[in-house]
């Protein structure tokens, strides 16, 4: 089953005085692959800005632009729908003897190594290789996915947008990032190429019928991909499945790769104007 | 009197001497010239140049100081043949990497087809996913290239290593010859040398041409980190040759992806930016978001074709010490032909055996850090201390993938002065390749780097190396309507068999200076 969901994303910054000069990148369109659709987008920027779009290193559309206009706050807004993929079929899982030829680990070589919010420690490593020890694969990645979970307790406030996986592990603590930043630690130990997923989610409420027309307030959200013969989506932060309330934006090796509004200016200290995210199911 | 050449040693091939002690034949004229000079007549013309190069202040920054890179001023020659395969061997390699760089930053086949491991362009810290998919105007991401050779002691030229990002030193190429001609305006007579002269234009010929489509008159900047860079006389140098304007980060902005100057009159487009900052410092946007060198949004301008990036940002991934293990495979798959000039022997050390192989004997080898460059981090293993050598160990333990191992190369040796006499010291050669988009030309030339120390393999400018003139010898004659390299004035004085007396005032020198287009 798909949905059609239309989204609204609206994110930016205030500034105490003036700001003449920005250079910014927004990731904030969703993607059109492996079963999703984007039918519609539009970017919206105030003050008003010419940006030019283009597909990343990762596939992901990117709108760059920047302000000139003396502003004191500067806001993005991405409006599209789309038509979710659903849950893909299971993957017909490989062995360990597949995941781990030379032509694997080297085609995924930046996908299996550490990276800016990825640590490796033994720590981790030892879950990880308990777990390949155990299950073949797809199901190990599963069960890493839910020791990620298991490690950390939701809460805001405890972790930054520059956390990394260890830094949360440690605190115990975290978001939907950092759930995320952590599960790809350990499949990348246990030696699952893995990938950061950044887009939304649909809120799960108690009735999962008849939502269709009603806007509710949704999250930018994270999750991860990893391979396992074939690509394999979890959910760390809650477990549930992958399906049709989850809406692809970006992907990458990490929070680096994704991040929604990305830039650089000449002026004051800049306060996030935080992140609001409408999300109204259209059929 | 003693010759000059008296007890005249070398340990390796040498540029002027055959086996036999007999100069080669193309170098014959000018050993018969330099033997009618004594030491005394050297020391005068030392200090011409000393002088000459301190009042143009041909300088380089060394742990923060100031330095004059010396020249030495026994020229290194060149013969014709040599430079036929110099000149082949070096487009050859160059439309490889050319081919490379388009197709790692584009569709990726070599990866698929397997010729180089995803791992190596993955795990290259000078492979830019910012840049893939940026397809530069004119095709060509190599504007110029350094491709550093060295002879061994077979007197076989190798490549030791490509220069695709900022590769420096043709203006010292040019100025030396400006000099020689002033120091010894006797010795072009004999010799018929291509000229250098032109390379700037040349050289500026191929940026302009690298413009966005539809501009028929492109504006090109020098962007440079500012004076105190290491090479920023070479910035000054070429800014002026050219005659665009040399700026700096603080001069450039860009709005709605196009690139502008500030200038006294107004903002002005540019269309092609030479830049002599590295890709990490040259987009805040993308790269150190700290960098107050680069200009912010300029990645973004080219992209969308506005504005061409000199050299391609990202080139890095293609002169990466790994990568030069797989140039010759890059040779064959791209261009389907062997390399006209092979590669030094070089081991990747992330083959475990491999590895163990070449730490076992590392007191032969030379290991070199993947992402150094300048010399720095090099290890020689015969002239290595036992706790240089373990240190290096530890350090490939570590990051086997940030090391690759060679054989020594006992680099050939050339007469270079050494107090009144001259002395063999090791040499290499760096020749220019300027690709235009619709041609490769090789400058004729090239630096050629001496290490001043005796005994020293180490030639770079900044590890106390000099460099040397380097005359490409031609068999056939000026071209019409070209004058002559050096013009005596008055009549000649100079006969074949008689010394060169060289300079004894300012006023011909300014003369010689004026004619001369070398």
């Amino acid at each position: 089953m798909t949905w059609r969901i239309a989204v609204r994303h609206r994110t930016g910054y205030h500034y105490s005085s003036a700001v003449r000069a920005s250079y910014n990148e927004a990731r904030m369109t969703p993607t059109s692959n492996r079963g999703q659709q984007t039918l519609e987008s539009r970017l919206d920027i105030t003050p008003a800005a010419r940006p030019l779009r283009y597909l990343d290193y990762w596939g992901t559309a990117v709108d760059a632009f920047d302000v000139h206009v003396a502003h004191t706050e500067l806001v993005v807004t991405a409006s599209s729908v789309v038509e979710t993929a659903g849950a893909l079929d299971p993957v017909q899982g490989v062995g360990w003897d597949t995941v781990t030829t030379a032509y694997v680990v080297d085609h995924y070589a930046e996908l299996l190594a550490p990276s800016r919010y990825v640590s490796f420690e033994p720590e981790v490593e030892t879950a990880g290789l308990a777990l390949a020890a155990e299950h073949p694969p797809a199901e190990a990645g599963l069960a890493a996915v839910a020791w990620a979970h298991e490690q950390l307790g939701y809460e805001r406030g405890r972790t930054s947008v520059h956390t990394t996986s260890a830094e949360a592990r440690v605190a115990g603590k975290g978001v939907c990032q950092d759930y995320t930043h952590l599960a790809l630690a350990i499949l990348r130990a246990l030696g699952l190429p893995a990938r950061y997923v950044s887009g939304y989610l649909y809120p799960i409420t108690g009735s999962t019928t008849s939502s269709v027309g009603t806007t509710t307030i949704g999250e930018s959200h994270a999750w991860v991909e990893f391979w396992a013969g074939d690509w394999v989506a979890a959910d760390p932060t809650s477990l549930v499945a992958v399906a049709e309330r989850h809406i692809v934006v970006a992907r990458g090796r990490d929070y680096a790769d994704v991040r929604p509004l990305s830039g650089v200016y000449h002026g004051p200290p800049a306060e996030s104007l935080g992140v609001k995210v409408e999300l109204t199911r259209l059929r | 009197m003693g010759s000059l050449f008296d007890g005249y040693y070398s340990v390796a091939y040498d540029e002027m001497f055959a086996a036999n002690g007999a100069p080669h034949p193309h170098t014959k004229a000018l050993f018969d010239a330099l033997q009618l000079l004594s030491g005394s007549d050297l020391e005068e013309r030392v200090a011409v140049i000393d002088r000459s190069m301190r009042d143009q202040g041909i300088t380089f920054s060394r742990a923060g100081q100031e330095w004059i890179f010396p020249l030495d001023l026994v020229p290194r020659l060149i013969p014709t043949v040599e430079w036929t395969l110099i000149e082949a061997g070096v487009i050859q390699r160059v439309r490889a990497l050319e081919a490379f760089l388009a197709d790692i930053y584009g569709p990726r086949t070599v990866l698929a087809d397997g010729i180089v491991p995803h791992s190596l362009v993955s795990s290259s810290t000078a492979f830019h996913r910012a840049a893939a998919g940026l397809e530069p105007a004119n095709g060509v991401r190599i504007h110029i290239a350094g491709i550093d050779l060295v002879r061994d002691a077979e007197g076989v030229l190798r490549v030791l290593e490509d220069n695709l990002r900022v590769p420096s030193g043709i203006s010292y190429v040019v100025e030396n010859r400006r000099t020689m001609a002033r120091v010894f305006p006797g010795l072009f007579l004999e010799q018929r040398v291509q000229p250098v002269a032109g390379h700037v234009a040349l050289f500026l010929a191929a940026l302009r041409a690298a413009a966005p489509a539809g501009v028929e008159d492109p504006t090109v900047v020098l962007l440079t980190p500012g004076v105190y860079n290491s090479a920023y006389f070479e910035h000054a140098f070429l800014g002026r040759k050219m005659g665009i304007e040399l700026v700096e980060g603080r001069d450039l902005f860009c709005r709605d992806n196009v690139l502008y100057m500030r200038t006294t009159s107004g903002e002005r487009r540019v269309h092609v930016l030479y830049r002599r900052v590295d890709d990490d410092y040259l987009d805040p946007v993308h790269f150190r978001s700290e960098s107050v060198v680069g200009c912010p949004g300029v990645l973004n301008a080219a992209r969308a074709g506005n504005v061409t990036i000199a050299n391609a940002v990202g080139n890095g991934v293609a002169d990466d010490k790994l990568t030069y293990t797989y140039v010759p495979a890059l040779i064959e798959y791209y261009l389907g032909e062997q390399p006209l000039l092979p590669n030094v022997p070089t081991y990747r050390l992330d083959d475990p055996d491999v590895m163990h192989d070449c730490l076992g004997r590392l007191d032969e080898l030379v290991l070199k850090p993947v992402n150094g460059s300048g010399g720095y981090g090099l290890l020689i293993g015969p002239a290595a201390t036992e706790e240089e050598l373990a240190a290096t160990r530890a350090e490939v333990l570590a990051n086997p993938r940030g090391w690759i191992a060679q054989e020594v190369i006992m680099l050939s040796t050339s007469p270079s002065l050494d107090g009144d006499r001259l002395a063999a010291r090791h040499v290499d050669l760096r020749p220019f390749a300027i690709n235009d988009g619709s041609q490769i030309r090789v400058l004729p030339g090239g630096l050629t780097r001496v290490a001043l120390r005796e005994g020293s393999l180490v030639v770079n400018s900044s590890q106390g190396g000099g460099s040397k003139d380097t005359w490409v010898l031609t068999s056939s004659p000026a071209r019409k309507g070209e004058p002559s390299v050096v013009r005596p004035l008055p009549a000649p004085t100079v006969k074949a068999k008689a010394p060169d007396l060289g300079p004894r005032s300012d006023q011909p020198q300014q003369q010689q200076q004026g004619q001369g287009s070398c």
